[in-house]
């Protein structure tokens, strides 16, 4: 386990010691901080969240390839992963701590706009049911987008490809399971779309309501690419 | 300690290491000698588990780096090519993320990393981010993460590479210290690095090895004939057919040729079996007892350098 625990310490720390850790967070909580302002800060308005959790739910599909992007491929580059998979430890341990740390730092991006609940809290009485909903809605899509873009990242030496590797299979994934997208298909393929889409989970989420179907689909999901991740990288040796 | 047997690495068409065995000891400082596309990082890749032999296997401490991988891991130091390091993290903090990384205990972890401290002379970098340092600095932070854990294998794939005159007299005292109490295994494709850190020689050209022998026996190991050669004023012909006569009954000898140089002069080479010791001075001997006189007397046995240059171009390019 010391393992694990050094390969999650130092992916970490270096989130906080290159300049890419504190761009994201501080564009993350700028952009977020713009949609909060103009969207949630109407006067009149029923003090909920669910605006600010609609784009930020976008806002992630962007943001989280940039935190993943490099969590395989800057390794890879650069050569570093040499002396990492001579080290006594498992491929899979490689990639759950490098996956832990991405998951974390979501979680330390994520945090700031905990202010805008304070927020409302100041100025009237929020449900915080559907506030609590929502958070989990941003960490399990983020923790989805984070899962795709380490196995991205796996799969290439170069930053900038698993970037838009991810951004893209995910904004197809988003787009073409949209209700309006998915209703255009022919009858099985609609209820196939349906079935995995992230869009109508995410507004389940935002509603307030918390279905052990969508939560299960996230994690499971999650599971499915990082495992993938842990086979690209394994299958590196082969090569 | 290091036993690699029957190892071969095919990398699309190119078969880049065809059929290495060998075996290292503790104790040994051995020399992996090649020119560049020999096979010494493929070679060293396979011993430290990082690159599964096509077939073939290797054993550290009797352990299978595929069947028993982890354990063997443990047992390896091993300091890659181009020394890849964490440029953002401190010299202190990335030797505790290795120490982590090869489990070494929490209690143990201080310890370990200032005696890898001490031994790579880095006291005064502990707090520099690695990114900072110059490349001999660097090296030695390889180096330092390499011996951390105390490993009874450590392999440095051109360890010297790119570093200045002292840094690699530095690098070298520190090489000579692992060696007592470590298998060692160096890497290089300049003899004179090889010679003055190992006491044995693996001579790998296209993927074979040419040659395994301890360094002083190369010439002997790989048959490359003793020779001495001279130049004698013989124009007396009976004076000189009873001088080549006692030539060629001197024991090892194999063979004399002779080559007139004119006015009275003339060349004579004199060869022997591989090893024979102190030919020369018998040779000399000889013309003294005879009164013939020299104006050349000179043992032209191969050096190392001329052995090894014969050894990588008998070595047909890898297909």
């Amino acid at each position: 386990m010391t393992g694990l625990r050094a390969v999650f310490s130092r992916e970490i720390a270096s989130f906080f010691r290159t300049p890419i850790g504190w761009v994201v967070i501080a564009l993350h909580t700028a952009l977020s901080g713009v949609v909060f302002a103009f969207l949630v800060l109407e006067p009149g308005d029923p003090a909920s969240l669910r605006p600010f959790f609609g784009l930020a739910g976008w806002l992630l599909l962007f943001v989280a390839p940039a935190v993943s992007m490099r969590l395989v491929s800057d390794e890879l580059r650069s050569g570093t992963i040499e002396p990492l998979l001579t080290a006594p430890i498992s491929d899979w341990l490689v990639i759950a701590g490098k996956y832990a740390a991405a998951v974390t730092f979501l979680i330390l991006m994520l945090a700031p706009t905990l202010v805008y609940v304070a927020v409302l809290e100041v100025f009237s009485e929020p449900d915080y049911g559907p506030i609590a909903a929502g958070y989990l809605g941003l960490l399990l899509s983020g923790a989805l987008y984070l899962a795709a873009g380490i196995l991205f990242s796996a799969l290439t030496s170069s930053q900038t490809l698993a970037f838009l590797g991810t951004l893209f299979t995910m904004l197809l994934a988003r787009m073409v399971t949209t209700d309006a997208l998915a209703s255009r298909a022919p009858g099985a393929v609609a209820g196939w779309l349906y079935a995995v889409s992230i869009d109508r989970r995410l507004a389940d989420f935002s509603r307030g309501v918390i279905d052990t179907a969508d939560a299960a689909f996230f994690v499971l999901a999650a599971i499915w690419f990082v495992t993938l991740a842990g086979v690209a990288l394994q299958s590196r040796r082969w090569r | 300690m290091i036993e690699a047997n029957g190892l071969h690495k095919r990398f699309g068409a190119v078969h880049a290491v065809r059929g290495a065995s060998f075996t290292i000891e503790k104790g040994q400082a051995v020399g992996l000698l090649g020119p560049n596309g020999a096979g010494k990082t493929t070679t060293i890749r396979m011993l430290v588990g990082s690159l599964p032999p096509d077939s073939g296997t290797v054993r550290i401490d009797g352990l299978d780096t595929l069947g028993r991988s982890l354990d063997a891991r443990r047992r390896i130091g091993y300091l890659p090519e181009s020394t890849p390091l964490y440029p953002e993290m401190t010299v202190a903090g990335l030797l505790r993320h290795r120490a982590m990384l090869f489990g070494v205990a929490r209690r143990d972890r201080r310890a370990a990393i200032d005696r890898a401290i001490d031994r790579c002379a880095l006291r005064g970098m502990r707090a520099r981010r690695v990114g900072t340092l110059s490349k001999g600095y660097r090296q030695r932070v390889g180096l330092a993460a390499a011996i951390l854990h105390n490993p009874p294998a450590i392999l440095l794939d051109e360890p010297t590479n790119g570093l200045d005159p002292t840094q690699i007299t530095e690098m070298r005292r520190l090489m000579r210290d692992l060696a007592a109490e470590h298998a060692l295994v160096i890497s290089s494709h300049i003899l004179g690095e090889i010679e003055k850190t190992c006491d044995r020689v693996i001579v790998l050209a296209s993927g074979v090895v040419r040659a395994d022998a301890p360094v002083g026996d190369l010439a002997r190991a790989t048959g490359a004939a003793t020779r001495c050669v001279l130049e004698a004023a013989l124009s007396d012909a009976d004076r000189a057919a009873g001088f080549i006569a006692a030539l060629r009954d001197i024991p090892a000898v194999t063979g004399v040729q002779t080559e007139d140089l004119g006015g009275g002069w003339r060349r004579v080479s004199v060869s022997a079996e591989p090893g024979a010791r102190g030919l020369a001075e018998v040779v000399g001997s000889i013309a003294l007892n005879r009164g013939v006189s020299l104006r050349r007397l000179a043992d032209e046995t191969p050096t190392l350098e001329r052995v090894f240059l014969g050894l990588v171009a008998r070595a047909e390019p890898a297909p």
